[in-house]
């Protein structure tokens, strides 16, 4: 039972390690990873990257993401979890 | 190519420049010391060396890759003898440890001077650069 608890809060873990709210933002703008990144002159890879939270992108690429799918920074990058 | 992939070649230029630089000191130390060859063998490589590594420190102190709040004297002083110490003890190794019949006290002392020199200018070359690259970022930020 205690395995089945480590397991759930790891996998927990991961969900809060990605940016599930540029996920989001780009579905709602009916937007591939592909075409976002066309969007704001990044790769897809990148962009795929970002969302599972596995690279950190400049502010500048923030920026363009943000604008690209009408959002502030904000609304995509802020981690409201981690603060007190 | 974005952000991501230019990080990503930069890193692995780094690496791989850092790697040919070790593995070419490698083969200076090798024929120096193993092979026991005079410096006119492999004379070529060590200006390659020499000005390679000197020129990578002076851009690094240009451009603000090693952070300098203030030049101070002491410092300066500090990093010049242990390079004087550093350079000494490989000279003396070099000479008396690795060759026989090893230089005489007053060869290795025309060797010490030399270093004296060499690692003043240098040093003087490095100074001139960090004030020169510190200036230039003030002007960019005026």
């Amino acid at each position: 039972m205690q395995y089945i608890f480590c397991i759930m809060e790891y996998l927990y873990y991961i969900c809060l390690m990605e940016n599930l709210k540029l996920k989001i933002a780009r579905v709602e703008n009916s937007l591939s990873q592909q075409e976002l990144a066309d969007l704001v002159g990044a790769t897809r890879q990148t962009i795929g990257l970002i969302e599972k939270g596995k690279y950190n992108p400049s502010l500048n690429l923030c920026i363009n993401i943000a604008k690209a799918l009408n959002k502030t920074l904000n609304d995509l990058f802020w981690d409201e979890t981690n603060m007190k | 190519m974005d952000e991501r992939n230019k990080l990503i070649a930069y890193k692995v230029i780094s690496i791989m420049y850092f790697l040919t630089i070790f593995a070419i000191q490698g083969v200076v130390i090798y024929r120096q010391f193993a092979l026991g060859q005079e410096l006119s063998d492999f004379e070529d490589i060590a200006i390659i060396m020499t000005i390679n590594s000197l020129f990578l420190i002076s851009a690094l102190l240009y451009f603000g890759a090693i952070p300098i709040r203030k030049l101070k004297v002491k410092s300066i002083l500090l990093i010049y003898v242990v390079f004087v110490i550093l350079g000494s003890l490989f000279t003396y190794a070099k000479y008396n440890i690795f060759r026989s019949p090893g230089l005489s006290f007053e060869q290795l002392f025309d060797k010490l001077i030399i270093i004296f020199t060499i690692l003043g200018l240098m040093m003087g070359f490095w100074i001139l650069l960090s004030i020169l690259g510190k200036r230039r970022l003030d002007k960019e930020l005026e």
